[in-house]
Parts: structure tokens; C-alpha cells; sequence
């Protein structure tokens, strides 16, 4: 029995030295793959969870079997735009949790470029084949000082979307195509006497829906009127101007002639898309439109999908104020290296990875974008996808203006939401305390000396 | 007989000893360091460290994101003086002040009057009225909030059963209803602090004021109220404390909107820190807050400390 002990010590022991080798094997093979961190939003910017997770797990099946030697950990994170925006700005605080790579809105760019959170890419974009596709517009979106911070992955552009079988009972020609923004007013008032239980026109108004509510509402008006500009290029934000009221004027005449929908729907904080549901349910003629609807009626998209969408909504650029051009806002989702990064050269990898043609298209199609480049704007893969919404929407890109990147935009957006939603809730609002009630606030929050006036 | 000994020899040598300590003072005893450390060390580590290092921040250009999220350092009174200035911060106060006060109100005649009533109440009643009231309490404050949002917009309870389909409470009464929604949540907590505190009141008492032909009003006004005074300070204490932290409520139902009208404190901290990325004033915000809960929670303290 003891001599069966000493075997069983014995035996075990010999074993010691070969699991170490082993062991230490594995931990030099460990130790010769690096790994990257991709923080990105997993529910807000696609229009599906799952569709998210689909197309993350489809960058990382690529960019492993082409760099095997480079582990991918990916950081989820759940919930609104706001939610996306603070848990980066957390994570960047500490180089234990700042990401390698992050898909980020293109509207706080400059934010975390002005933090030094995040390594410019110049040198690694030089020999791509995908950068100088970008029109010099989307370029701009990620530059700063000309550096270039972020990468587009994606845009959303506005135009009108319209009911035709609406329009022709209202008597509006169709394909309908309105020259200025008394021709909207027009439509929306034929709408409204034609058809009494249905909203003429979605106009985003009030502070429920945040910076998108502004980007898809009175920021495609500003962008198109006399003054365009929101901020200055010497930082200041313009609370009163020619174009904002005459984008407060339009808003008036919309709630004032109960053209618009009702407050309940408008600051709701899902009221951004709201008209998906209201135009597929009859109860919406038109609205101040996104490029995602089109693709959010599709089988691939939702279920039940309205498959009689192509051949009932229609889409028309939104015109300038003063007649003809083509307005729009632009904004999107873009993809950047943490400046704390060590394995820069990996990190940029994954984004030339997740900038091919078949992952960029099918982020296009799968979170209601318009791809970047615009070789891919025609390619039959995007067109086909939700035709002919697709098309149509890359063809306004090219006109489409950014958004101001500054802290303070956000405060504009808070008093511009007011401002908005003070014409929503009470339509006898005027222009000029439309006006006062954006002023106020604004000047109240940054100072009188970082805001201005343009005539 | 008195003894003639000298006194530091009447029973023994412990005299002397009580000759240095005083007989009506609490004795410390310094043995309890050890066993209160642990809970001390907490309480530094949780609580004042934290709510330090938050006051301090207050008095920074701390940015979430920006030139000084990394590069911040502290800027004195610079944001004392803009909150003197801040319109928003001032209505701010004033409409957490209504939202408070509305709340204490609301939960305590309400609770009361629950109480009361079920006091007398048959079983039956007593126990599904009183569940109902319960569960309402115990509800997350985002069930309740969401709740209540569907409740009283368009097309909800509210305008269902006023016959007004399409009128939307929440927007032309925003404060009046996130209050009301307040008093709904927290009632269940007041009337079952109150009701156990009614049914110890002696019923001799009771019995006496009604043999002395004391009418309802004034059995209430002189033998009930005093003898709950004690009870409801502390559940008006307790809800004012609650009401003044709730963020969660007023976010889901509103965001601090229409405009600015339900933008209470908590609101628009968060607001400054998170949607305006000032964490400095944002953080300067919430030391507000912390005062004025301070203030509820000495009180609370000396309330309770009194009675027992």
C-alpha cells in the first residue's frame, strides 16, 4: 500500500515539469497574439439588434481569418444615442477601458478629437483604395486641423417622403415636386381638407427626441434658407438670423394651421421614428423624412413589412426657401482610433476591414445608411436593396450640409428643441418669441459672448 | 453613624478612581474604536470620499468630453458665480420645491386617509385596497413613470375616461401630473407607516374623548394628531428625501420637458453633466442637492433621536 503511495507521488510529480511546458506553450502562443478592443452601439445605429450583431460578427470573422494573430474583444454598448455617447466619453477616460477602435456619431467627432482621445489616421489612409471615394463633404466630417480623426461608415441624409395615393385623392399632382417651401404648405393644407382624420405633414418639434429630432426636423429648413449657418467659424452659436426664422416662420405656419401631429406624438422621445409606423398605418400624408425609412419597410427589415411601399410613398429632395436647390442635413457613424492605442497599425486594419465594399454596402442596407463612397451608390446590391429609396438618397448626399461638432451645439439643440416645442404645444407662439425663448436659453447656458446674431 | 476615615479609604482604592470620572456623563468606552471601524471605514470610503471628491468637482472645469476633459484643474468660485446667474438653475429650485412640497402633501393625506379608512374597514377590503396600494408603491420608477405616460397623453386613460381622446395631460399640465405620479407611488409606504401608528394609539384615550362628547374633528385635532406627530414628521421627512432624489420618475415621463417644466434639480444635473458635458457644474448641481438633503436628513435624525 505504500509502495502504491510513492508510485502515485511519483507519478504525479513527473507530470509536473510537462503540464509547465505546456502551459508555458500555450502562454507563448498567447502571448504572440495581440488583441484590439471595438467599442460600438449594439441596439441604436442599426435598425436591428440582431442586425448589429450580424454584421460586427461578420467584420470579425474577416478581419480573423486575415489576421489570425490578432484577437478582436468587442464592447457592446446598449441603449439610446445619449446612452452610446456617454458611455464612450466614460470609457475614453481611462486607458485601462478606452477602446482600440469605436464606432462613434459623426457629430461628436470633434468633441473627442478636441479631448485627445483618438489617433489621427493620415498616414494609414494614403494607400487605401476606399478614402478618395469619399466626397470631399464626408472627408470633412472626421478632419480637424487637417487631421483626420474618424472614417465615415455610414450617412443619413433628409428629403420628403409623401403618400402618393394620398396626394392624388388631395388632388396634388404626382410625382409631386415642390419648388419652394410654400408649395409644402400648400400640400399640406390640400391634405388636411381632403382628408380630415389624416396628419398632413411630420415635422419634428420640442427637446423629446434630442439632437436627431433637430437634424431630421428645422435643420434641413436652416440648411436650406437665406442664413444657413448655426455656428460661426469663429465658434459662436447664431441664435437669431433670416434663416432661423424663417425655418421658425415655417414651423408656425404648420401648427398654426393644425397641419401638424399632435404633441403627445411629437415629444415622445421615439418620435423621430414614429412616421415609419404612421405612414404604413394611413394615418401620415408626408414628412420631413429620413433615408432609413425606405429600408425599415422591407421584408429583410421588419415583420410584418409593408410591401406596398415602393409603389404608395414617394420621395422628393427638400427644396431651399427661396425656390429650387436641394437641402438637406447631414450626419452619421464613423470609426476611430483611441490615441492610447498600442497596436495602432491592427486597429486601422479592422477599419480597412470593415470599410470594404461588401461590409460597407451591407452596413448601408442593414442600419438605413448611404454608404460613403460613391462607387457604391449605383452598385445593384445597395440600389435593389429598397428601391427606389436607396438611389434617390445617395443622389441628395452630395448636397447635404454637416452639423456643428462643438459642445455647445448641444446646448443650441436644447434651445432650438424649446424654441420648436413652444410652437407645437401653443401655435399662437410668434417668431420673435420663438426667437427669444432660443436666445434666452442659449445665452443663459454659454454666455452672451458665445453667441451672435447675423443679419 | 458617618465614618471619620479619610474618604479615599472608604471602600478601597476604586474611590479615587471615581473621584476622576463624573457619574452623569455617558463613560466612553474605547474599546468600541475596534468594533466601530469597520463601519467607519465604510462610511469614509462610500460616502465621504466620494461626496468630498463631488464637491470638489464642483469647483472645476471638469468636461465629459472637450479640451478639459483631460486637462481640467480647479477654477474657484467661476461656477458658484454662474449658478447665481443661471435663470434655469433658479426656476430649477422652484419647481423642485412644488414637486417636493406637492409630494409631502399628497402622501400624507393620502396615506392618511388610507389608513384611517381601512382601519375600519372589513378584511376583505382591507386586503386587496391595501395590496393595491402596496404594489403601486413597490413598482420601479420606471414602470411607474411609464405607466403613467401612457396614462395621460393622448389617446390614454385619462382622455379615455374624460371622454377627451385626444387631449394630452402630460403636456399641458407636465409638473401637476409628474407630482400626482410621485403621490401615486409613495402613497403605500405613508399609510403603512401611518396605519401602524394608528392602530397603537390606546383606545381608552379614544373612548375617553367620545365619553367627554368630543365631536370627530376634535378627537382627531387633539388626541390623534398629537399623538401622530411624531409618526408623520418623519414619513413627511422620509418622502421629502425620496421626492427630492427622484430622477428616474420625471426622465421616463418627460425629460425635464415640455420646455423646461419638470426640470427639477435632479434633471437638470444630470442634463449639465450628460447632455452639455459641463460634469463640473452639473456635479455643483447635485452638491445642491445634497445640502438640501442634508438639511431633510438632520432633521429626520432629530426627530427620530427625540423619540426614542
Amino acid at each position: 500500500m505504500k509502495l502504491l503511495r510513492i508510485t502515485r507521488l511519483v507519478a504525479v510529480a513527473s507530470m509536473i515539469p510537462m503540464l509547465s511546458v505546456a502551459g508555458g506553450a500555450s502562454m507563448a502562443g498567447a502571448a504572440s497574439k495581440s488583441t484590439i478592443t471595438v467599442a460600438y452601439p449594439s441596439v441604436y445605429a442599426f435598425d436591428t439588434g440582431p442586425l448589429a450583431t450580424k454584421w460586427w460578427n461578420q467584420v470579425k470573422a474577416e478581419f480573423s481569418a486575415k489576421y489570425p494573430n490578432v484577437k478582436v474583444v468587442y464592447v457592446p454598448i446598449p441603449g439610446s444615442y445619449q446612452d452610446v455617447v456617454n458611455k464612450l466619453s466614460l470609457l475614453y477616460r481611462s486607458p485601462s477601458t478606452a477602446p482600440d477602435v469605436a464606432e462613434m456619431p459623426s457629430a461628436q467627432i470633434g468633441l473627442w478629437a478636441s479631448s485627445n482621445y483618438l489617433l489621427p489616421m493620415n498616414k494609414y489612409l494614403a494607400s487605401t483604395s476606399w478614402w478618395p471615394n469619399f466626397p470631399k463633404v464626408i472627408q470633412s466630417e472626421g478632419t480637424f486641423s487637417k487631421k483626420v480623426y474618424a472614417v465615415n461608415a455610414g450617412e443619413n441624409d433628409s428629403a420628403l417622403m409623401y403618400n402618393k395615393t394620398m396626394f392624388k385623392k388631395a388632388g396634388i399632382p404626382v410625382p409631386w415636386k415642390p419648388t419652394s417651401w410654400a408649395d409644402i404648405i400648400s400640400a399640406a393644407q390640400k391634405i388636411k381638407k381632403a382628408l380630415p382624420g389624416v396628419t398632413p405633414l411630420w415635422l419634428n418639434a420640442g427637446t423629446g427626441s434630442g439632437a436627431n429630432g433637430i437634424l431630421q426636423g428645422i435643420n434641413n429648413l436652416i440648411v436650406g434658407s437665406s442664413t444657413p449657418t448655426i455656428q460661426t467659424a469663429s465658434g459662436k452659436m447664431v441664435v437669431d438670423s433670416p434663416g432661423i426664422r424663417q425655418a421658425l416662420s415655417f414651423y408656425r405656419s404648420v401648427y398654426s394651421g393644425g397641419l401638424g401631429a399632435s404633441v403627445s406624438d411629437l415629444f415622445s422621445p421615439n418620435a423621430v421614428t414614429d412616421p415609419l409606423t404612421l405612414f404604413k398605418t394611413g394615418k401620415l400624408a408626408m414628412a420631413l423624412g429620413s433615408n432609413y425609412y425606405g429600408g425599415n419597410w422591407t421584408k429583410f427589415i421588419s415583420a410584418p413589412y409593408w410591401s406596398q411601399a415602393p409603389q404608395v410613398m414617394g420621395d422628393v429632395p427638400i427644396p431651399h426657401f427661396s425656390g429650387g436647390g436641394v437641402a438637406s442635413t447631414l450626419a452619421g457613424w464613423d470609426l476611430a482610433i483611441g490615441a492610447g492605442t498600442k497596436n495602432a497599425q491592427a486597429a486601422f486594419n479592422f477599419i480597412n476591414v470593415a470599410q470594404s465594399a461588401t461590409n460597407l454596402i451591407d452596413a448601408g442596407n442593414w442600419a438605413g445608411w448611404v454608404p460613403p463612397a460613391k462607387n457604391y451608390w449605383t452598385v445593384p446590391l445597395y440600389v435593389n436593396f429598397a428601391p427606389p429609396y436607396n438611389a434617390d438618397f445617395a443622389k441628395i448626399l452630395p448636397f447635404a450640409t454637416l452639423s456643428p461638432t462643438s459642445a455647445n451645439y448641444s446646448v443650441w439643440v436644447q434651445g432650438m428643441g424649446q424654441a420648436t416645442g413652444a410652437i407645437a404645444q401653443h401655435p399662437n407662439t410668434t417668431v420673435a418669441q420663438a426667437v427669444a425663448i432660443l436666445k434666452s436659453y442659449v445665452t443663459n447656458q454659454l454666455g452672451s459672448s458665445a453667441v451672435t446674431t447675423l443679419k | 453613624m458617618v465614618s471619620t476615615a479619610p474618604l479615599d479609604t472608604i471602600n478601597g482604592p476604586h474611590v479615587s478612581e471615581l473621584w476622576n470620572t463624573r457619574n452623569d456623563r455617558e463613560r466612553f468606552q474605547w474599546g468600541s474604536l475596534a468594533l466601530l471601524t469597520p463601519a467607519f471605514a465604510l462610511l469614509v470610503v462610500l460616502f465621504l470620499i466620494p461626496v468630498g471628491y463631488a464637491v470638489y468637482l464642483g469647483f472645476t472645469n471638469l468636461t465629459l468630453v472637450g479640451p478639459t476633459a483631460v486637462h481640467w484643474g480647479f477654477t474657484g468660485a467661476q461656477n458658484l458665480t454662474r449658478l447665481r446667474t443661471d435663470t434655469t438653475f433658479i426656476a430649477s429650485l422652484r419647481l423642485t420645491a412644488f414637486f417636493v412640497v406637492g409630494s409631502i402633501i399628497g402622501v400624507v393625506v393620502i396615506g392618511y386617509g388610507l389608513a384611517s379608512l381601512l382601519q375600519r374597514a372589513q378584511t376583505w377590503i382591507r386586503v386587496i385596497v391595501g395590496g393595491v396600494v402596496v404594489i403601486a408603491w413597490m413598482m420601479p420608477a420606471i414602470t411607474a413613470g411609464m405607466t403613467w405616460y401612457a396614462s395621460t397623453t393622448a389617446g390614454g386613460t385619462f382622455a379615455t375616461l374624460t371622454g377627451l381622446n385626444q387631449s394630452d395631460f402630460l403636456s399641458s399640465q407636465p409638473l401637476l401630473i409628474v407630482t400626482i405620479a410621485n403621490i401615486w407611488s409613495q402613497t403605500g409606504f405613508a399609510m403603512l407607516v401611518i396605519g401602524a401608528a394608528l392602530r397603537n394609539i390606546p383606545s381608552e384615550i379614544l373612548e375617553a374623548a367620545i365619553v367627554e362628547n368630543a365631536s370627530p374633528w376634535q378627537r382627531f385635532r387633539l388626541v390623534t394628531l398629537p399623538i401622530l406627530r411624531p409618526t408623520i414628521t418623519a414619513v413627511v421627512l422620509l418622502v421629502a428625501l425620496l421626492s427630492l432624489a427622484n430622477f428616474s420618475l420625471i426622465y421616463v415621463m418627460t425629460q425635464g420637458g415640455p420646455g423646461n417644466a419638470t426640470n427639477i434639480l435632479p434633471l437638470y444635473s444630470y442634463q449639465q453633466a450628460f447632455q452639455f458635458n459641463n460634469l463640473a457644474y452639473g456635479a455643483l448641481i447635485g452638491n445642491v442637492m445634497v445640502l438640501l438633503a442634508a438639511f431633510f436628513g438632520v432633521l429626520y435624525v432629530r426627530v427620530a433621536t427625540r423619540r426614542s
